[in-house]
């Protein structure tokens, strides 16, 4: 019984150190600025995914996955500098997004119904979220943040 | 005066032609007042001449600035650079009459963003720029009021746009 107590509390330690290594981690990166670019293409991509779809633009939708890929790719050389362990982490939940959207860009080559792909959209944009929750709250883009330039030129 | 006739005269040595007659030297001698209005005419207008720079935000969809001013009846020489590094996304800029920004955009979904030059409702064009491009476009800024532009790729012009004002 008292060993059993033990190996839970030593397990528990590892959970808390290990939630608090990560942060600590990610408040140290190398390239944060690069990072937070990244972070931010890879919600405006998701967000013209988003726009597509709602439009019924199907035929655009393969382009934002390529776009989608590239902005994947930026995060990756925005950390290639960072402890392995931390990569691996990233690459792991970052693989899993672009599976997501990846589905969402074979589904519109026959679907036509845009609640659909919304709904693959959602699941796409959790997937996203997991890679998100690797860095420092601050460093995580607001999905609801417009652009600078928005809106502008439809006030005329 | 004194230039003008010692031109003349090295023009009949070296050509050898007869002396002039009273038609062809009041040709000349209104020729030269003339092509100094003429030159003072160009001068006015490079006066005028405004270059603007613009630029996409880096990858992402925003120009900046989003707000240009200019002169009505100048020149414009702009300048757009899509500064991207990252995304194969493609921009351009258009500059419309007011209120037309959302009717250009939906029309050019058809053409995957490609605008045409003689559409009436479009005063200027850059033409499709790849990361890294910069192009040019020339156009005369129009009658004073505040005048759209945006990126005419599918989707961009929500977030990518922003205001040309001319002024008086």
């Amino acid at each position: 019984m008292k060993s059993t107590k033990k190996i839970l509390a030593i397990l528990a330690l590892i959970t808390f150190v290990l939630a608090l290594a990560v942060p600590i981690l990610a408040a140290q990166l190398k390239s944060p600025d690069d990072v937070k670019t990244a972070l931010r293409l890879l919600v405006q991509v998701s967000n013209d995914f988003k726009r597509q779809i709602t439009n019924k633009n199907f035929a655009r939708v393969p382009h934002e996955y390529m776009e989608y890929t590239e902005a994947a790719d930026a995060l990756r050389t925005s950390i290639k500098n960072e402890p392995a362990d931390f990569k691996n982490r990233v690459e792991t939940r970052l693989k899993t997004a672009v599976a997501a959207y990846q589905k969402i860009s074979d589904m519109s080559s026959s679907a036509t119904d845009p609640d659909k792909l919304m709904a693959e959209h959602a699941k796409a944009v959790t997937a996203m979220n997991a890679v998100f929750d690797l860095f420092p709250a601050d460093f995580r883009p607001d999905p609801n943040l417009p652009p600078p330039g928005r809106g502008r030129g439809q006030r005329s | 005066m004194l230039y003008r006739t010692d031109v003349r005269s090295r023009n009949f040595s070296v050509l050898g032609r007869a002396p002039l007659s009273r038609r062809r030297l009041l040709v000349g001698s209104l020729a030269l007042p003339m092509t100094l209005l003429g030159c003072n005419r160009r001068r006015s207008s490079e006066q005028q001449g405004v270059d603007l720079f613009i630029a996409s935000d880096g990858d992402f969809l925003a120009f900046r600035p989003d707000e240009l001013t200019c002169r009505t009846g100048a020149v414009v020489h702009l300048t757009f650079h899509h500064a991207g590094k990252f995304l194969s996304a493609r921009h351009n800029w258009v500059l419309v009459y007011p209120d037309q920004m959302e009717a250009v955009d939906k029309d050019a979904e058809k053409t995957e963003g490609v605008i045409s030059t003689d559409d009436s409702r479009v005063l200027a064009v850059v033409p499709m720029c790849d990361k890294g491009e910069t192009m040019m476009t020339e156009f005369i800024a129009p009658a004073p009021g505040e005048y759209p532009f945006f990126c005419s790729t599918p989707g961009h012009a929500v977030d990518m746009n922003g205001i040309l004002h001319v002024t008086e």
